[in-house]
């Protein structure tokens, strides 16, 4: 590790902010390079007076007046839990919220017409299947009873009518 | 005695007892006083800005999800006060210096009192130098005692960007440390 890779990792290493192996590979260069230590060593020592000094300017509230702040803030409005925020608030909540809002919106208006579509569809298809069985039946209702049969001579223009019954026996009527 | 935690208190305040509130508060006053004070140098300014944020806090008492760090949380919102009151200064032209900053602690020694002062000054004028970013960054860390972690969560920001901002602070405070010669070369010397 060179001098210059530690000095920028130094301000860290004073403040006990790195992690443990690269402190640990700091530490091994300091120990043999004494530029980076004088270094180090003002660092830890501006850092120390730093920290003395927040230390003895340290303010605090008069008893009173903490009081009375503590009273007004107490007093402004009382932090009821309103009913539309959801326990706890967080904005992900309401945007996610949203989101459920616009995909059910657009269920509504978008998919449901397809929907509607395919119904149709299937209601038409079972339409023409029923269509057709009805069909079916009737044209099995309708078996004809009697089957009629013409012929027409060329030459004379005569006309012979055969009438046969469903079982194809010719039958007398004409 | 079975003492209170913070959860337990925050539920106390919700359910109307005004009390509980000032327990809940009482072992941050200090902290909270102090951050805003050396974010302005003022403390009239840092009282006004604590008390607004008590306003909030007791507001949003309710968005506090338990289980939380409340101390960042409260962090967050002062130093969010901080800021709001620094940009509205910063907007109404208020550019006339804390007429006195960073009052020093009165010493019973009139000698010891005069070097405390001018320490004082000089060490002030170190933090003056930092970037908004970086002096909150170091006063919570060196100065409040919050981990490089409950920083960022106080800040929003990431880790990374904590440790740089702190890094740099960390730089400009020692360089104006050599350059206001605070004495430090000596000892360094003489302990080497």
């Amino acid at each position: 590790m060179n001098c210059k890779k530690v000095q920028r990792w130094l301000p860290l290493m004073a403040g006990s902010d790195l992690s443990a192996s690269k402190a640990q590979a700091v530490q091994a260069h300091l120990a043999e390079c004494p530029e980076c230590q004088r270094e180090y060593d003002a660092f830890i020592l501006s850092l120390e007076k730093m920290k003395e000094w927040l230390e003895t300017e340290r303010k605090d509230w008069d008893e009173t007046e903490w009081q009375q702040a503590v009273q007004k803030a107490a007093g402004e409005k009382t932090p009821a839990l309103s009913p539309l925020a959801p326990w706890p608030f967080k904005k992900g909540w309401a945007y996610a919220m949203m989101g459920v809002l616009v995909v059910a919106l657009t269920m509504i208006f978008v998919i449901r017409p397809f929907h509607v579509e395919e119904g149709t569809a299937l209601d038409s298809e079972i339409f023409a299947r029923t269509q057709a069985q009805l069909i079916g039946s009737a044209f099995e209702e309708s078996k004809q009873e009697v089957v009629r049969m013409t012929m027409v001579l060329p030459e004379t223009g005569q006309k012979i009518i055969w009438f046969f019954d469903k079982n194809f026996e010719l039958e007398d009527k004409e | 005695m079975w003492m209170k935690n913070d959860d337990d208190l925050v539920g106390e305040v919700l359910k109307g007892d005004q009390s509980s509130f000032d327990l809940l508060l009482r072992p941050h006053r200090q902290g909270l006083i102090n951050m805003a004070y050396r974010m302005t140098g003022n403390f009239e300014e840092a009282k006004e800005i604590c008390q607004e944020s008590l306003i909030k806090i007791y507001k949003y008492l309710y968005r506090f999800e338990k289980g939380r760090s409340f101390k960042s949380w409260i962090y967050k919102i002062t130093m969010n006060s901080t800021y709001d009151f620094l940009r509205k200064k910063k907007k109404a032209g208020d550019i006339i210096e804390s007429q006195k900053r960073y009052t020093l602690s009165v010493s019973p020694n009139p000698e010891k009192q005069f070097l405390n002062k001018e320490i004082g000054s000089k060490i002030e004028s170190c933090l003056r130098n930092l970037s908004p970013k970086e002096k909150t960054v170091f006063i919570l860390r060196d100065g409040d005692g919050f981990s490089v972690e409950e920083t960022s969560r106080i800040l929003k920001c990431s880790s990374l960007s904590v440790r740089t901002h702190l890094s740099r602070a960390r730089k400009k405070i020692r360089i104006q440390f050599e350059k206001a010669n605070l004495g430090f070369k000596k000892e360094v010397k003489s302990e080497l």
